[in-house]
């Protein structure tokens, strides 16, 4: 009777014991829970201060003529920023019209023919696990190195001096792996189907891709397109040692210039002038979002379609 | 492309239309053109007082173009393909070159002056834009389109394809190599840039001397290389964002993967994300104009409100979005299985991501830190903004050891970023060398994430 009365006071204190410990572990796991609920709330919280501090600050200048006229230059920091709207709008299109067809000819090179050329030939195999090993060291280049380079390569070297030329072909490498990885991706969402379709129809790989791949996978294409706008629209380090900074508008591609994010840097760090500064950051960080929206409108189009399929 | 498959493959010779009159237009212009091209040359090396030895180069020159253009007069006569693309090429860069003139000069116009507005001046100069463009893209425009159209018309041979093709795989290769060829480039000249500086000052006296002083290169005596003080700068504040961020996005990370609700990870992912995009001199002016008055009330001596501590908190909310994304990602990836035998074991939620989720998704989690590491490494304008760029050793303001964050300091980026635009000589290269030193940095950090990731998968 003895053992089965301790196998009873056993059974009884694990009892309470497991129920102990399961009021500890469910405390732990609100403690837990709380501490992850404050982490993410915190995150969030952050964003809205920083984004909403600029942009309640910023508003106040920003006007019509805060839109159009130009900067004044020097260090009194009166003026708009009408040039370096229009400055952003040339690198952008600079950069886009260099690396793009760069980005988008490696993507296909790496994502259609580079299998077939790896099973062919050895050094050529080797090759291409080089050039993928490039695209994503260049991804991991912080920017101010992508300026040391054009600064060395383009303004010294190659003479094109502090210009938007300079700054465009910095700018290209900057955003050249993002265009890579991104239209990568867009490729290799292409079914199969369709280019054994194409190729069974008689049409060479060329035709194939161009006719058929390509455009299955614009909509992915062009969203990396818009995400490396976005990197050019916010990039500063690399202009402030290749564009120059001359508040004037370019009137060539070898003058110097300021971009949006330059101006706000300059602003802030050469003339004090705050507000300005502020002003140019909130419509900086309105074209952000702007071009955040549309990057998530058209993945999550992107994504019902490949649902539906 | 108007052309489609069928018409160019599939429709039997004979049905296809001869050729259309535009076609027969422009190869007589192209070999007018070449005619012209031979005629102006010829004039040009036989005219009196033009004999010399420039002469024969000028009759070289025309009489290259006139070959080429009869080549392709001749190769439009005869319907072939590859003078189709040629011409549409020529004609396209043409246009572009016309259309980027055109838009240089009417933005010229709009905005040289002191203000756009009144808006009157500018219908004016677009409608002029607008005019000398259709004026005289319109007859290339009018070509591209003809060919375009009339693309069946010509014929493509199947050893003509196969040559395309080939070309085209060639030209992809070389495209694929572009970034490779960048990261090379980069290499040869940082580093040949920073040469002189690794001769003439040695790299230890560099990577080891305490002394920044690059302003001493008056006469005879040379100015002072020291990077130590930016390492420091850099490693201290890249320490005290992680100190302050890991917590922060691991957290965030773990509650949108395992604990919120899914409606809230719609909102708070697409959030994180545009933490991402935000330029980082708006991180900066926010660290100039708001945290640093607040970081200015803590009452120590010499505290001015930029230094270590204001660069760590705005680096902190700058690496959120990258370690909170991928760090999400790997505990996502950890199998559903282990999840679940650990809830079937009778653990609570929270004990089953912290002894089974967090253990297999560790790596991961590791990885996204190390590349968090690098982001903040590699930050640069958003330091120079806060952080104060003095070039001294960052030093505790007074007894207390933590008042080191309080201390104004320069990171390596800042290093790069404040002085290259005045810089000569020996001291841009060492420059340069910063540069070298802080490449390397990054190029150790993202691959030690990279193998880490990559033995997780």
């Amino acid at each position: 009777m003895i053992p089965r009365l301790g196998e009873m006071r056993l059974e009884l204190g694990v009892a309470q014991e497991a129920k102990a410990s399961l009021g500890r572990r469910k405390f732990a796991q609100k403690l837990a829970f709380a501490l992850l609920w404050l982490a993410g709330l915190l995150a969030v919280a952050l964003l809205l201060w920083i984004v909403g501090y600029v942009v309640l600050q910023g508003v106040r200048v920003v006007n019509l003529g805060f839109l159009t006229t130009r900067p004044a230059g020097g260090v009194s920091g009166e003026g708009g920023m009408s040039t370096t709207i229009v400055t952003t709008l040339y690198l952008v299109l600079l950069t886009v019209s260099i690396a793009a067809p760069l980005g988008i000819g490696a993507a296909v090179y790496l994502v259609e023919y580079a299998g077939e050329a790896q099973r062919s030939s050895r050094p050529t195999a080797a090759l291409i696990a080089v050039a993928r090993a490039g695209v994503e060291i260049l991804a991991g280049v912080p920017s101010i190195i992508f300026g040391l380079f054009g600064f060395a390569l383009f303004v010294s070297f190659m003479k094109l001096k502090f210009s938007l030329l300079s700054a465009g072909l910095s700018g290209a490498c900057l955003i050249l792996p993002v265009i890579i990885r991104t239209s990568e991706e867009a490729l290799l969402a292409v079914p199969r189907s369709y280019r054994e379709g194409s190729l069974a129809l008689g049409a060479t790989k060329w035709h194939t891709t161009v006719q058929v791949v390509l455009p299955a996978a614009t909509p992915g294409i062009i969203t990396g397109i818009v995400l490396s706008i976005g990197r050019v629209v916010a990039e500063t380090a690399v202009f402030w040692v290749t564009l120059g900074g001359s508040y004037r508008l370019p009137t060539n591609l070898l003058s110097s210039g300021r971009s949006m994010a330059l101006h706000v840097y300059m602003l802030a760090s050469e003339t004090r002038a705050f507000d300005k500064a502020m002003g140019a950051a909130a419509v900086l960080i309105v074209i952000i979002v702007v071009l955040n929206l549309i990057i998530n409108y058209t993945s999550r189009r992107l994504a019902a379609r490949s649902m539906g399929r | 492309m108007g052309t489609s498959i069928e018409d160019d493959q599939l429709a039997p010779r004979a049905e296809r239309a001869g050729r259309p009159w535009l076609v027969t237009g422009i190869a007589i212009l192209l070999g007018i053109a070449a005619i012209a091209a031979i005629a102006e040359g010829v004039w040009l090396s036989v005219r009196p007082g033009q004999v010399g030895p420039g002469s024969l180069e000028t009759l070289l020159g025309s009489g290259i173009l006139a070959a080429l253009l009869a080549a392709l007069a001749h190769g439009m006569w005869m319907l072939r393909n590859w003078a189709r693309v040629s011409v549409l090429l020529l004609l396209g860069a043409g246009l572009l070159y016309l259309l980027v003139t055109t838009l240089f000069d009417v933005s010229a116009r709009v905005f040289a002056g002191e203000s756009v507005v009144p808006l009157g001046g500018i219908v004016e100069v677009l409608v002029a834009g607008l005019a000398r463009l259709s004026a005289m893209g319109a007859v290339p425009g009018l070509i591209m389109w003809g060919l375009i159209r009339y693309g069946a018309a010509f014929e493509e041979s199947p050893a003509q394809r196969a040559f395309v093709d080939r070309g085209v795989r060639r030209l992809l290769f070389a495209t694929a190599l572009s970034a490779i060829i960048i990261v090379f480039l980069i290499i040869v000249f940082t580093m040949t840039q920073a040469w002189q500086s690794i001769a003439e000052i040695g790299p230890q006296a560099m990577l080891l001397g305490t002394v920044w002083r690059p302003g001493a290169v008056i006469g005879a005596q040379s100015g002072q290389f020291g990077l130590l003080p930016m390492i420091y700068g850099s490693v201290l504040c890249t320490f005290g964002a992680i100190v302050l961020g890991v917590p922060l996005s691991v957290g965030t990370a773990i509650l949108l993967a395992e604990v919120a609700p899914p409606f809230i990870r719609e909102i708070v992912r697409p959030a994180i994300e545009l933490l991402a995009g935000i330029p980082s001199v708006v991180y900066g002016l926010f660290g100039m104009v708001v945290l640093a008055p607040l970081i200015r009330r803590i009452q120590v001596p010499y505290n001015s409100g930029f230094g270590l501590l204001n660069a760590s908190i705005i680096l902190a909310v700058m690496i959120i979005p990258t370690i909170t994304n991928i760090a999400e990602d790997a505990i996502r990836a950890v199998p559903r299985g282990y999840k679940e035998g650990a809830l079937a074991l009778g653990a609570t939620h929270w004990q089953t991501i912290y002894r089974v989720i967090l253990p297999g998704a560790r790596s991961g989690i590791v990885a996204a830190v190390i590349l968090g590491i690098g982001r903040a490494l590699g930050e640069t304008m958003a330091m120079i903004m806060v952080i104060g760029n003095s070039i001294a050793i960052p030093t505790p303001l007074t007894s207390n050891p933590l008042t080191l964050f309080l201390s104004s300091a320069r990171t390596l980026t800042g290093n790069i970023a404040v002085e290259i635009n005045y810089a000569a000589g020996v001291h841009r290269s060492a420059l340069f060398f910063t540069g070298v030193l802080l490449f390397l940095m990054i190029l150790l950090v993202n691959s030690l994430a990279r193998f880490l990731m990559r033995e997780r998968s």
